[in-house]
């Protein structure tokens, strides 16, 4: 039991420290627009674009929030995110903190 | 970076909110900002990702111009400050724009079925070289965008009856209208004419010859319209400029000293040999020479015509007007030499491409002045593309003219339809001269905007002295059309990368905003 916290605790803090890198080097924002880039280039925006434009209709202009969509759209842009998105950035993250270590 | 966290549970993001009363950062998704604002009373909070403003006593975002500005203006910044792209804004109608929406309400919608944009053109007797090329220009889409948008504002209102951009915003809205019969672009014809003698006339001419007249008509058309003065030819911002030119990079590299000479011509287009290496001889030596001589000094604007006139690979270039044929020989029996290893011909554009940036070794015959050495010596020329432009236009020099013989090469060439310029870019030219492959492990770009897709292809049928010209062009739905004048019929891609291929057109995939 007590393994189990101490281990989510130090993955809490390896999540903090590595953030904290990628804020610092401006890599975070880097890695954001490749990111950008990438679900662009793969239609990701324009589904999900199309899919907010339909929950607006439903809910009407004068009644919809930022709060409405977010809590809608977060799951189903989840969802397409195509693996090979995934990989290439997970892969970008791991040459990251390897040169960072040999800094 | 240690700041700009929750204060709470130490998160970046996704949706870091800063409050606007006092020094406080707290997650959206946790409530934790929420918290604050309730405790502190303080509240408005700013998204620090999107610059938008929350009102937690509205409970939304709200929203205002001034502060939206505000926020575009900053986002510019932080992306300068990291050597980003500028992030893309996507287009939101100005005032006028707004009211024009209003009055018009009628909107047209584009299916899959629909062949909007597509409309033959009438032969008014040899004129399938121009028919060609306007089919290819209406559908260039950044060009197409441009005048459908409005954006061509003629300075000559009571002269528009001879503007030649007035005259090609008229023909999109003829492409454009939805009608099926064939239209007949007789008034463009004679502007072309009235403004490019040489291709006046009912014989048959170089569809190439005319695109570079044509963009050269419109180019000058931008500029006396609009008054800007020519100071300085290199540096317009028409729209034909704005999409045409790219920046041919030349090195001249004196193998005694390795000093290297660079100039930087503008181009509309690249010309490129076929058939085995050709002669270059005193040609080389002419444009090289002008190249030193331009280092020292001179105006570079007259780079663009001498290398237009000599032999081997060329390209065109604004200040360079066509006189008769551009198509020179390349087969001279002079004394000269052969370009370098292997006279391979080549079947494909990348190899011509590979051939066209390769570097040259201009022999004894052709010594260039070192401008640092001062002394005659032998050299090496290498040609790159420093800036590419957003509409590539290659031009394969099937026609050649030389006394006494006339010669069409009709090799098959093969072309892709996604081309990546990025192995002739002048980034990729290492320090020894020779263009080594782009390493990706090296510098891995975040995105790659070398990349081009092609959207036209302008194909000759026949001999030199009789041909007709036929096109390929891609539409909106990425559907490809065979265009022959009036006729127009569907197309597959299979087809088009199949055919002989005389003009290409690639369109940039990716653009960028400064």
């Amino acid at each position: 039991m007590a393994d189990l916290q101490e281990r989510k605790l130090r993955d809490a803090q390896m999540r903090a420290t590595i953030n904290q890198k990628l804020v610092e080097t401006g890599e975070r924002e880097r890695l954001k627009e490749l990111l950008r880039a990438r679900l662009i280039e793969c239609g990701w925006r324009d589904e999900l674009k199309a899919y907010c434009k339909e929950i607006v209709q439903q809910k009407g202009l004068e009644h919809i929030t930022v709060d409405d969509l977010v809590s809608e759209m977060t799951p189903r842009g989840r969802s397409l995110v195509p693996d090979e998105v995934k990989k290439e950035l997970l892969q970008r993250i791991r040459t990251f903190l390897a040169q960072q270590s040999n800094m | 970076a240690q700041i700009c966290k929750c204060v709470i549970c130490g998160d970046y993001g996704p949706r870091l909110h800063a409050c606007l009363s006092c020094i406080y950062f707290g997650c959206y998704d946790k409530k934790h900002i929420h918290q604050h604002a309730e405790e502190k009373k303080h509240h408005l909070a700013i998204d620090v990702s999107y610059g938008t403003i929350y009102c937690f006593i509205c409970k939304d975002y709200v929203y205002d111009t001034e502060l939206e500005e505000l926020a575009r203006a900053q986002c510019h910044r932080a992306s300068a400050s990291l050597g980003l792209k500028q992030k893309f804004f996507p287009w939101e109608p100005s005032e006028e724009e707004l009211i024009l929406l209003r009055c018009n309400p009628k909107r047209r919608r584009v299916t899959e079925a629909s062949h909007i944009g597509l409309r033959g053109l009438i032969n008014l007797g040899n004129t399938c070289f121009m028919n060609c090329i306007l089919q290819s220009l209406a559908h260039t889409p950044i060009l197409r965008d441009y005048f459908m948008a409005d954006q061509h504002v003629c300075q000559a209102t009571d002269e528009s009856q001879q503007c030649l951009v007035c005259e090609m915003a008229r023909l999109y809205q003829e492409f454009y209208s939805g009608s099926r019969t064939p239209y007949i672009p007789y008034r463009l014809l004679h502007l072309v004419w009235t403004n490019a003698r040489h291709l006046a006339g009912y014989e048959q001419q170089d569809a190439h010859e005319f695109l570079i007249a044509a963009l050269d008509v419109l180019h000058r058309h931008c500029k006396e319209m609009n008054g800007i003065s020519d100071s300085n030819p290199h540096h317009c911002n028409c729209i034909i400029d704005r999409i045409f030119t790219g920046g041919l990079q030349s090195d001249v590299t004196c193998k005694r000293c390795n000093n290297v000479s660079t100039t930087i011509d503008p181009i509309w287009d690249i010309s490129l040999d076929l058939g085995p290496g050709s002669i270059h001889s005193s040609h080389l030596l002419a444009s090289a020479a002008a190249q030193n001589a331009a280092a020292t000094g001179n105006t570079g604007a007259n780079n663009g015509s001498s290398s237009s006139s000599s032999s081997g690979n060329t390209a065109s270039g604004p200040s360079s007007l066509p006189f008769g044929s551009v198509e020179t020989t390349t087969h001279s029996p002079s004394t000269g030499f052969t370009n370098s290893p292997g006279n391979y011909e080549p079947t494909s554009l990348v190899e011509c491409l590979k051939r066209f940036t390769k570097t040259e070794h201009l022999g004894n015959s052709a010594k260039i002045k070192c401008s640092k050495c001062h002394s005659y010596q032998e050299s090496t020329k290498q040609l790159t593309m420093k800036k590419l432009p957003i509409v590539a236009c290659f031009h394969l020099k099937r026609f050649e003219h030389s006394t006494g013989y006339h010669k069409k090469i009709s090799t098959f060439v093969s072309f892709p339809e996604e081309l990546d310029m990025t192995p002739f870019m002048s980034s990729a030219r290492c320090s020894n001269g020779y263009n080594g492959q782009v390493m990706r492990s090296r510098t891995p770009t975040l995105t790659c905007d070398n990349k081009y897709s092609l959207f036209a292809v302008v194909n000759h049928f026949g001999t030199i002295e009789s041909g007709h010209y036929t096109c390929y062009i891609r539409s909106l739905k990425e559907q490809w059309y065979r265009c022959e004048d009036h006729l127009i019929k569907k197309a597959t891609a299979g087809e088009v990368l199949n055919s002989e291929g005389y003009l290409l057109f690639y369109h940039k995939q990716v653009l960028e905003y400064d």
